[in-house]
This record gives structure tokens, C-alpha cells and sequence, in this order.
């Protein structure tokens, strides 16, 4: 044979792969990866809608049959007494049911589109481009089911507040929160199977926790802060609520406290994430 | 960086996997932290990669060999890019189109179109260079018919040439091509190798693994040869194919039985004059041949580059008695180029085709000379190598504006 010197049985450990979690680099990596990003998100859209008769309905659809099924049932079997400020239940529903659909249905997406995904391991890119591109589609469904909400302002003849000004403040916080605990669960479903099967159950708490049915207020109010440093969607839908149907200004101590609560998450899933990424391979 | 894009850098690379990977359940996770303290966790590695270093320059086409599971795919996955090395480098300059498995990222719910368009801009082309690239794509891959259909319902064959078409046309600086032609039908892998001779001559570094040696040697010009998880040789391609020859050969002759009922033994090969072998002249092969009892026999005899598919084989019928018999066999002409070959043999019964020694190496067989094959270009690719005296009369075109028919 050609070799006879004898090798080690491990490399010598000055020679171990490392990468930094420089954000710096990182990031303008990603950036070029951004048509990636959106390529991916209208592949998932294409396949998901090709075939189905009702396209984009089905994105309408779920938000829709949930707003349906808990106003006619849920609330009138529990007795809730809304204080919803003289708007129509239903409206008050769908504004946090939207947001939540988007948030639940982003996280659950991306929790599992690194485990078996056909690409990972035969295109390069950021591996994050995988996730951020589902939770791209679950915003493009957001966006369709949002329709639904401006139907019910006609039905109602209602129009929404000038505060909505605040809109895309609250959507930013939205945003950071998903992609940083769909990011996490993206990264730990690789390794621990089991949340797949666990995640679809904390969503489902997650619906019942969150003042989606009721107002933040049934929250007690010593409560409430810590409550919304855990789930910043609290405060963005009762930040919704209070621009797009009251007409006041959200409650700027919560709003700073989620806004903050969903930086950290952010910033932590993605070092999170980059730290893990250089196993995904070998495992999925 | 190297502002030269095409070079590819290997650095001292290990990689090694968990050997029951796959499973991922909590259970597993509590069971791996219940022995954590007994042992360091060790021996739930396996290494498939142990310090592979190499470069290859732009505009090379370098192959890997070796058998299989020997760390070939991981280390290209490696390279592309979509697995990191647990320890060691790799560089890599100018984008990269990756074919690494049949099938890679082509979504059989979307048409051959929609696949065409979204796999290649994963791979980084903008929307107008594929625009540019489509036509030549699907003209390539011989879809044309095809190309609005889901690719669930495309041939096997279909859908490889499809990936092929993608990775060659997107003119990366280094592709890479991880055995797929295996799928495709002879004519289109004669198409994916002039493909692959004609984009190495623009610049591309391709970096290949594949089975198939002809192929290989005909396109490469420099290899890698990974045995054991780790480099075995590497240099130019003939050199490294030879010795992974000969270690296939070393491995069969360690691996062919010697309990049956026939034995071959006392192998010599002679050319003329008692001198080598060599091409073009006559050999004469003596062996002795042990058998338990009488048998009516084929005996084969046959030349090989290594592997057991040989390039010739001769047979004869003959009736052995138990004991030993010795056999002489002639052959005039050995139709062979200089170089290292191996002399294979099998005994089997006439009627029944039973096997009374299998088909096993005996012998090597070096032949020297002075014919070499002629050189061909990449996109011709010979089986094996024979030697065949050729004598060639060129007649000077007859200037006769007549004959033209203007």
C-alpha cells in the first residue's frame, strides 16, 4: 500500500473546525442569500397551491372557521363577557386569531423543515434561508387572511382607527419573535425528534394562553408584564387592538417590554442556530 | 482569498459521523447522558474522513476513487459546501454547481420548467441567466416534450438528465459530479461526458467520483484515490488508477476461496525468449491444476486491469483427473499495451456450470513494450485497452472542380 505512515486516531485538536458566531459575517452571507430566501418560499407556495382546488382559500380558511367556531360556540358554552369597546366580537376575534395563525403557523413550518428536507444536504446556502423562507409563506397567507378582516369591516361598516400608524411597529415585534422561536425550534427539532410531536401541543396551549378569545386584561395585572416578556404575541395583539379598532396608543411599557423580550429571542435563536448548523447535515 | 476562481484546497480534513446516527429521540439523548460519565463517548464515532489533504487547481478535472462507503460523497459534500469538516479547512473560490446525488432539489410536485428555474437559482443564477440558460437546459436534457409536466411523472432517466443539464449549463467555476451516470442510457452519458471534457476546457474545475474507471480515466487527468478514510494515493490519474487496481486485485486474490475442489497453482507467465511480456508478441502461461477427483471441465482463462471483468478470456474443455495436471497455453499475440495486468482464471463443470474454483486472480501480468494506445480525447472513452495493429492509406483529394457537383 501507498501510505505507511501511521496516523493518529484523532486529528490533533489545534486543527478543530470552528466558526465564530460573528454576526458580521454572517449576516451579509445571508443577505446574499436572499433570493434564495424567496425562491424557496415560492417553491413551498407553488407546490402547496398547484394542486389545491382552493388555492389561497385554504389559507382564508383556517383563521375563518376558527373566528366561526369560537364566536358561536366557545364563547357562548364559557360565558366569556368581552369588553370589547362596542366593536362586533367577531372582529375583535379575527385580529388576534390573525396574528396568532401567523405566529403558529410559522413556527410550526419551520420547526420541522430542516428534519428530511431534500435540499439540505445538496444545495449550498445558509441554513437559515430554510426556515426564513417558510415563515415567508406563513406571511404570505397572513397577508391573504387578512382580506377576511377588511370583509368584516364592510360587514360591520366599521373603519379602522388613524392610530393604525402603529401597525408596522407591532408587526416588527411579530416578526422578530417568530423567526427567533422558529429558528430555535428549527435548530433543536434536528437533534431531539420529539419536539415534532411536542410542538403542535404547545401551540395548542399556546392558542388558549394567549389573549386571543379574551382581552390582555383577563391577564391580572401583576401579572401581566412578566406574562408578556414570555409571549410578546399578548402585546401584539392587544397592541392591534387597541390602533386598528380603539383608536388608542398601545400601552408603551408593554409594547417596549415585548419589543425587547423579542430582540433577545431573536438575536439568541439565530446564534442559537448558526452554533448548531454545522451538524445539521449529518444528522438530517 | 485567491482572487483565481476553480481552486479548491483541502486541508488536513477529518470528519466522523455517530454510528447509530438517524436516531434522534429523547430516549436516546437520556441514555447517552446516563453513560456520559462511565466512558469519554468515543467509541459512538466512527471516522469516515482522517486527514484528506489536496489541491486542485482551476481548470483541473480531478477524480475520486474507491470502493464504497470510503468516505468519497462525504467528502465532496464537504467540499460543496452542505457538511462541515470536523476538523481541518476547506477553501473553495468562484460558485460552485453541485450534483450530488440524482434528483437533488428537483421537487416532483413542480414541472420540469418550474424545477429548472428554482433549482437553478438555489444554485445562483439570476432569473435572466436562466432565462438565457432554458432553452439549452432542456434541449440538453432532451425534455423538450416533457418540460410542462410534474417531474413525478419523468423516467428515472428523465429526471437525471434534468439535474445533469442543470449543474453542467449553470458554467459554474468548480462542478462537481457525484455518480450519476450510472443512471443515464450509453448515448447520454456519452453527451454528460463531452459535456464534462468541454466545460474542464473552458475553465471549470470538475471535480468527479464515479465507479466507472474507463470513464474516469478518460476524463480526469488528475485523482485521489480514498481508501480506509483516508487518502491512498494521489497524482496523475493513471497512476493512481493503477495502484487502486491492484489493491481491487490483492483484495479479490485475499478474498477468492482455495477449499474448492480445483486449485490453481505454481502460475508462470513467460513472453518469448523466456524474456517479459510484451505487446504484440507471444506469452505462454504454465499452470498446474489440482483436482480431488475426475471432472469434465471449462477452464477460463482471461486478463484483466484489476477489477474482474476481464478484457480477454479464452477457454478450454478438457477432462481433469484427480491429482495434478499441468497446463500450457499459448497466445501468439497478446493484444495488450504496456502496463500492469492480472491473469484471472475459474474451472467450472461442462453440463452443469457448477464451480469448482471461482473466478479468481492468479497471477499478475506485467507487459512491457513500446506501443502505447493512441491518445484520445476525453469524450472518447475505451472499455479497456487493447492493442490493435492498424495500418492507414490517405488518398490525396482529387482537385477536380467537376466532382464537387458546383
Amino acid at each position: 500500500m501507498a501510505v505507511t505512515d501511521q496516523l493518529p486516531d484523532a486529528p490533533p485538536p489545534e486543527l478543530r473546525f470552528r466558526r465564530g458566531l460573528a454576526f458580521t459575517s454572517s449576516l451579509p452571507k445571508l443577505w446574499e442569500s436572499r433570493h434564495i430566501i424567496v425562491n424557496l418560499g415560492k417553491r413551498e407556495l407553488r407546490v402547496r397551491y398547484n394542486q389545491a382546488i382552493l388555492g389561497f382559500g385554504w389559507a382564508i380558511l383556517t383563521p375563518v372557521v376558527m373566528m366561526v367556531v369560537i364566536s358561536v360556540f366557545i364563547k357562548q358554552a364559557s360565558g366569556i363577557k368581552v369588553h370589547s369597546q362596542g366593536w362586533p366580537y367577531p372582529i375583535f376575534l379575527y385580529t388576534g386569531l390573525l396574528a396568532w395563525t401567523f405566529f403558529s403557523s410559522a413556527v410550526s413550518s419551520a420547526g420541522g423543515i430542516l428534519v428530511s428536507n431534500p435540499l439540505l444536504n445538496k444545495v449550498y446556502a445558509p441554513r437559515e434561508v430554510f426556515p426564513l423562507a417558510t415563515i415567508g409563506t406563513s406571511g404570505v397567507d397572513a397577508g391573504a387572511a387578512t382580506l377576511v378582516l377588511a370583509v368584516l369591516f364592510v360587514i360591520y361598516q366599521r373603519v379602522p382607527e388613524p392610530t393604525i400608524v402603529w401597525l408596522p411597529v407591532l408587526l416588527l415585534v411579530l416578526l422578530a419573535f417568530t423567526v427567533g422561536v422558529g429558528l430555535v425550534f428549527a435548530a433543536l427539532t434536528v437533534y431531539l425528534r420529539d419536539l415534532r410531536q411536542l410542538l403542535p401541543l404547545i401551540l395548542q396551549v399556546g392558542l388558549f394562553a394567549t389573549p386571543i378569545i379574551y382581552p390582555l386584561s383577563f391577564i391580572p395585572s401583576q401579572w401581566r408584564a412578566l406574562y408578556i416578556t414570555v409571549n410578546p404575541v399578548a402585546e401584539v395583539i392587544d397592541g392591534l387592538r387597541r390602533t386598528v379598532l380603539y383608536g388608542q396608543a398601545p400601552n408603551g411599557r408593554y409594547l417596549a417590554l415585548a419589543a425587547a423580550s423579542s430582540t433577545v429571542v431573536l438575536v439568541v435563536g439565530y446564534a442559537l442556530f448558526k452554533r448548531m448548523e454545522t451538524g445539521f447535515a449529518d444528522v438530517s | 482569498m485567491s482572487p483565481e476562481p476553480g481552486r479548491v484546497v483541502v486541508d488536513q480534513v477529518w470528519k466522523r459521523f455517530r454510528k447509530d446516527r438517524g436516531r434522534k429521540l429523547l430516549r436516546d439523548h437520556l441514555t447517552r447522558a446516563a453513560h456520559f460519565g462511565r466512558s469519554n463517548g468515543d467509541d459512538a464515532w466512527r471516522w469516515v474522513l482522517r486527514d484528506i489533504s489536496f489541491e486542485v487547481e482551476p481548470g483541473d478535472a480531478m477524480a475520486i476513487v474507491g470502493v464504497n462507503g470510503s468516505g468519497k460523497s462525504t467528502l465532496l459534500k464537504i467540499i460543496a459546501g452542505v457538511m462541515f469538516p470536523h476538523s481541518g479547512s476547506v477553501e473553495t473560490t468562484g460558485r460552485i454547481g453541485a450534483l450530488l446525488e440524482v434528483m437533488s432539489g428537483i421537487h416532483p410536485d413542480l414541472t420540469g420548467r418550474e424545477n429548472v428555474q428554482v433549482y437553478a437559482t438555489l444554485l445562483g443564477l439570476s432569473r435572466k441567466q436562466v432565462a438565457e440558460k432554458f432553452d439549452q437546459i432542456v434541449e440538453f436534457a432532451e425534455v423538450e416534450d416533457a418540460v410542462d409536466r410534474q417531474v413525478k411523472f419523468y423516467s428515472s432517466g428523465m429526471k437525471m438528465r434534468i439535474g445533469f443539464a442543470i449543474a453542467a449549463f449553470l458554467e459554474p467555476s468548480i462542478l462537481i459530479v457525484d455518480e450519476v451516470l450510472a443512471v443515464g442510457d450509453s448515448s447520454f452519458q456519452q453527451k454528460c461526458l463531452t459535456r464534462m471534457s468541454e466545460v474542464t476546457k473552458s475553465g471549470t474545475t470538475l471535480l468527479l467520483v464515479s465507479h466507472d474507471l474507463a470513464a474516469v480515466a478518460a476524463t480526469a487527468h488528475k485523482g485521489v484515490w480514498l481508501g480506509d478514510s483516508r487518502v491512498e494515493a494521489s497524482g496523475p490519474i493513471d497512476e493512481v488508477l493503477g495502484k487502486y487496481r491492484s489493491a481491487i486485485e490483492e483484495r479479490a486474490a485475499a478474498g477468492a476461496s482455495t477449499g474448492g475442489p480445483v486449485t490453481i497453482r505454481n502460475v508462470r507467465v513467460t513472453g518469448a525468449d523466456n524474456s517479459l511480456v510484451s505487446t504484440n508478441a507471444p506469452c505462454t502461461i504454465t499452470l498446474e491444476v489440482e483436482s480431488d477427483e475426475e471432472y469434465n471441465v471449462n477452464l477460463y482463462v482471461g486478463a484483466s486491469e484489476g477489477p474482474p471483468t476481464p478484457i480477454f478470456v479464452v477457454r478450454r474443455e478438457l477432462v481433469l483427473e484427480a491429482g495434478r495436471t499441468t497446463i500450457t497455453l499459448e497466445l501468439p499475440r497478446i493484444p495488450l499495451p504496456a502496463g500492469k495486468y492480472f491473469l484471472w482464471c475459474g474451472v467450472f463443470r461442462v453440463m452443469s456450470r457448477i464451480e469448482l474454483a471461482p473466478w479468481h486472480p492468479i497471477a499478475s501480468l506485467p507487459v512491457v513494450g513500446r506501443y502505447r494506445l493512441d491518445p484520445t480525447p476525453g469524450s472518447i472513452v475505451r472499455l479497456s485497452p487493447v492493442f490493435v495493429e492498424s495500418n492507414w492509406t490517405v488518398e490525396r483529394p482529387v482537385l477536380d472542380p467537376v466532382a464537387d457537383g458546383s
